[in-house]
């Protein structure tokens, strides 16, 4: 008999049969799958996310393949890992429009995949890095609904952050 | 089933109680499918993601983002369903209904153990809001909210184990108490029930410490009670129905069956707890039923019970103190009567052979024990240290078999032994006498160290043995006096049966005491190796010569215990004199200054004597310097008168007289008038004639052992005057060091500080310490100030 597989399906009932540990990477199917079989796999088992559509599970399940040997650091060191640049494989893989990658956040948030969560921020962290108000204005499509004297007033108080 | 409207308390809880009487089992067994747990997951998570939006779900990350219009704070969403939860859970766990069959623990552990699955289950379908709301809600500092699984445990323990578990321990209490009494009990019940009070005890402030207030307070205490009860009471009834050794074999049966107990099913933390219960319950309690069951195992040499109680002493270590104590008493009561026995059978013996000889009392005593006045009959040496050494070794054997080298019982057995070594019947007859052990241990050494001893007679006396013995004696300077005057004759002698034991020995003396404790015996081996090569010197300066070989020694005065005696003035007849002239030649030519004094009371000589039948082989003579003296002049003439012959050899009368004497009363000179009895003495015109032809049947005769004078009492006194000199010099020394460096001291604060540092030599008194002060204060050393203060004088 060969290996049983999860089956993730999606909210579209689209079927996604994946190895046990790629489907692990989201700790929720892999705390689901302790609770259910206590003695472990025996058959096939399907998972319905009824969160997440097959366009981003695939997309998710995609990263959690990839990743399906990486050990991740499990430590509690929050500041060491918020420091650390995306890895280079991740940031070419979350080279997607906004709307996926804000669906990829969403997804891995739901799922309980904190690496991907990880990337994910950082990206759209980075996509803020260095930008003006202006330019984040368009980047993120932001309608200014200040008034310049409100405008103004804010830049004064908060111009010991401004870099000179 | 289709997924409620995302923001609706009412309808998302409705939506997912169903799922959760699933899981903790409400309905039955009936499995939980992965649809349902993902359903109630995302429930959760759709209601908590969208309360906290409070915006509609945008699709484009600005309007996530974007500040709120109402509210400029985020907030998590999850209180309201946290407490719908914890209503539910309330209710639920009230609702547990017990079978009427079962018993209070079998209920509570069936449900238990269904409700903790459950509650893992719950943790993770509620993990959307532990992870935010829960996690956020504790580090902004609420204690009350807890993640669900500790929730559900809080919850058990509140509405579960408090309200029952007064019966529920002692159900558990019970069921303990059945298994001791040897029923057969389901220990998976007292397990689990146990286990639980351990997750029951939780740390608000830090729920990943493990914390025990639960598992101590409601379990252990009343548990230790209880197992105190039981054991005091089986102990007392067991004892009171069989022997000690009984017991102490149940006893050790009973430990091992509760510490299996313990690491079956108690905590790490009950361990230390239920072992002092049990050591107290069982071992501290009668450990005086077993101090008066040793005394009779030691009468028995039961080895193996003595272990035994040893063993279970050892858990209560206070409880050796006594065992100790006793076992040193025992050791000593046990050595008072051996030896006391061994004097009595001495002086038994003495009284028949003195009574078989027929003149009781005086010189009756069997070759080796001799009379000496006023101790009782002097025992054999080797006798007395074989008993020393069996007593010592019979105890040694239980110090190693049954208490493991223990160094509380090697104190004991060295103490005790100390004691014995000492004071006993037949080192100290009365208790003012100077112990005879150091000289009686010496004796012993020489006794196997001389050449002259039979091999059969010395077969079981060693170094090892006297290395014994000389560890427990207090007088260590009497000994290295003694053994010093034994090996110095061994020297001169030419009796050392081997130099290699010899120097062993003064190395392991040196190293039980001190370098400083042999080193005049090092000095004298040093002397005769000197004299070695002196002796090759004078041999090669000398020529032919009516002197053959001849061994002079050159011996430091201090050194060795021999002395100089004016009654023994010889004069050396000329023929002999060259090679003495010849050893203070080089002698002095290598040490300028340095004086010689010939000790003619000691050495030997060999002669030839042509006084044979004709075609016979010449005699040979062993005699003493003086008797050499006297043979050499009848080289001259044959007959001198006395007053004439004592003329030449020079010596006091009464030195002369006693070596003469050997010759005519072995025929050696004709003596006129003859002499009127076998020990008479001369006049001073008695001739005294060398025999033509001496008859004797051996070709050896030695002359030296019947030369009668009082020497050997007279060494034994000075033996114990040099001791004494030794003492009161060490101790002067001791007290001028102190109060040099004191000035000024108090009479007590001396004596206690002398004391201690002549404990490696011997044993002070105070009264010998008070009469040196006398001395040193006389000598003006020190002066006497006020009261009891004595000052240094510079």
């Amino acid at each position: 008999m060969s290996t049983p597989k999860v089956i993730i399906i999606s909210s579209d009932d689209e079927k996604f049969p994946v190895e046990q540990k790629v489907a692990e990477k989201s700790i929720l199917i892999k705390n689901m799958i302790n609770d259910l079989n206590p003695d472990g796999l025996e058959e096939d088992f399907e998972i319905p996310t009824p969160n997440v559509r097959s366009n981003v599970l695939s997309k998710v399940l995609e990263w959690c393949e990839h990743h399906k040997n990486t050990v991740f650091a499990d430590d509690e060191d929050e500041d060491v890992k918020k420091s650390l640049p995306v890895e280079e494989w991740d940031k070419n893989f979350l080279k997607v429009d906004q709307e996926m990658l804000y669906e990829i956040i969403l997804a891995a948030n739901y799922l309980n995949i904190k690496p991907l969560l990880e990337s994910g921020c950082k990206m759209v962290a980075e996509m803020i890095k260095g930008k003006s108000p202006e330019e984040l204005r368009r980047t993120f499509n932001i309608v200014s609904d200040f008034s310049p004297e409100e405008e103004a007033a804010i830049r004064r108080e908060n111009e010991w952050a401004e870099d000179r | 089933m289709s997924l409620p409207a995302y923001s609706d308390l009412n309808s998302t809880w409705n939506f997912i109680q169903p799922g959760l009487e699933f899981i903790l089992g409400a309905q039955g067994d009936q499995g939980v499918t992965s649809k349902m747990y993902m359903h109630c997951y995302t429930a959760v998570y759709n209601y908590c993601v969208n309360k906290s939006r409070k915006s509609d779900a945008g699709s484009s990350l600005a309007s996530s983002y974007a500040p709120n219009a109402d509210n400029n704070s985020y907030s998590l969403a999850g209180a309201e369903i946290y407490s719908k939860l914890e209503t539910y859970l309330t209710q639920f766990i009230k609702g547990l209904k017990k079978e009427p069959h079962e018993s209070l623990l079998e209920f509570y552990v069936r449900k238990w153990t269904r409700f903790t699955i459950g509650a893992v289950y719950m943790n993770n379908v509620f993990d959307y809001m532990n992870r935010y709301w829960v996690q956020k809600e504790r580090s902004d500092g609420r204690r009350d909210i807890y993640d669900v699984n500790t929730l559900s445990l809080i919850k058990w323990r509140n509405e579960m184990f408090q309200p029952n578990s007064d019966v529920l321990i002692k159900e558990i209490l019970d069921l303990i108490e059945k298994q001791r009494n040897n029923m057969i009990v389901d220990t998976s019940l007292i397990s689990t029930a146990i286990k639980s009070l351990v997750f029951l005890s939780i740390d608000a402030n830090d729920l990943k410490k493990p914390n025990l207030v639960i598992y101590v307070n409601s379990f252990e205490k009343p548990f230790l009670k209880a197992t105190e009860e039981y054991y005091s009471r089986e102990s007392s009834k067991f004892l009171a129905e069989h022997n000690v050794v009984d017991y102490m074999k149940k006893c050790e049966a009973r430990l091992s069956q509760e510490i299996s107990r313990s690491n079956n099913y108690l905590e790490e933390h009950t361990k230390n707890p239920l072992l002092d219960t049990l050591n107290n319950a069982l071992i501290k309690n009668h450990a005086q039923e077993m101090y008066d069951q040793f005394l009779i195992l030691l009468e028995q040499n039961q080895i193996e019970h003595i272990q035994r109680m040893y063993k279970l002493l050892y858990k209560v270590p206070d409880t050796l103190v006594h065992l100790a104590d006793t076992l040193e008493e025992y050791i000593k009561r046990e050595a008072g009567k051996t030896l006391e026995e061994i004097k009595v059978q001495a002086e038994s013996q003495a009284a028949t052979a003195a009574s078989t000889e027929g003149t009781p009392g005086v010189n009756g005593a069997p070759t080796r024990s001799r009379r000496s006045a006023g101790s009782g009959v002097a025992i054999d040496y080797k006798t007395y240290i074989n008993t020393l050494i069996a007593i010592y070794n019979q105890f040694n054997d239980v110090v190693i078999k049954a208490f493991s080298k223990d160094t509380r019982f090697i104190r004991s057995l060295d103490n005790a032994c100390r004691h014995f070594v000492n004071k006993n019947p037949i080192a100290t007859p009365t208790t003012r006498s100077n112990c005879k052990t150091p000289e009686l241990l010496a004796k012993y050494a020489d006794g196997f160290l001389k050449s002259t001893s039979k091999e059969a007679d010395i077969l079981d006396m060693n170094a090892d043995n006297l290395m014994i013995v000389f560890k427990f004696i207090n007088d260590k300077d009497a000994f290295e006096e003694h053994y010093r005057r034994s090996l110095a004759k061994r020297l001169i002698n030419g009796t050392c049966k081997s130099d290699e034991l010899e120097e062993s020995i003064i190395h392991r003396l040196q190293e039980e005491n001190s370098i400083e404790y042999t080193s005049k015996m090092t000095k004298m081996f040093s002397d005769m190796k000197a004299s070695e090569d002196l002796k090759a010197d004078v041999r090669n300066h000398v020529g032919e010569n009516l002197v053959k070989e001849f061994n002079p020694l050159i011996l430091a005065q201090s050194m060795w215990p021999f002395k100089y005696l004016d009654d023994y003035n010889l004069n050396v007849p000329s023929e002999l004199q060259a090679p003495f002239e010849k050893v203070i030649e080089i002698y002095g030519s290598k040490h300028s200054g340095r004086q010689l004094k010939w000790l003619w009371n000691h050495g030997r000589a060999e002669l030839k004597a042509n006084l044979s039948r004709k075609g016979k082989p010449p005699f040979l003579f062993t005699v003493s310097n003086v008797q050499l003296m006297i043979l050499i002049a009848f080289n001259k003439k044959n007959s001198y008168t006395f007053k004439e012959l004592h003329g030449i050899v020079g010596t006091s009368r009464n030195i002369f007289e006693a070596h003469l004497l050997p010759f005519t009363k072995y025929k050696l000179m004709d003596q006129s008038p003859p002499s009127s009895g076998p020990n008479a003495g001369f006049n001073d015109d008695t001739v005294l004639t060398i025999v033509e032809e001496y008859k004797s049947k051996k070709l050896k005769v030695n002359f030296i052992s019947n030369i009668k004078t009082n020497e050997p009492k007279q060494e034994e006194d000075e033996a114990n005057k040099e001791i004494d000199e030794a003492r009161k010099n060490f101790l002067s020394a001791c007290i001028v060091r102190i109060m040099k460096s004191r000035k000024v001291c108090k009479h007590n604060d001396l004596i206690n500080e002398v004391m201690p540092q002549t404990l490696s030599r011997f044993r002070a008194k105070p009264l010998d310490v008070k009469r040196v002060i006398d001395q040193l204060i006389e000598k003006k050393y020190i002066k006497r100030i006020e009261d009891n203060c004595y000052e240094y004088m510079t």
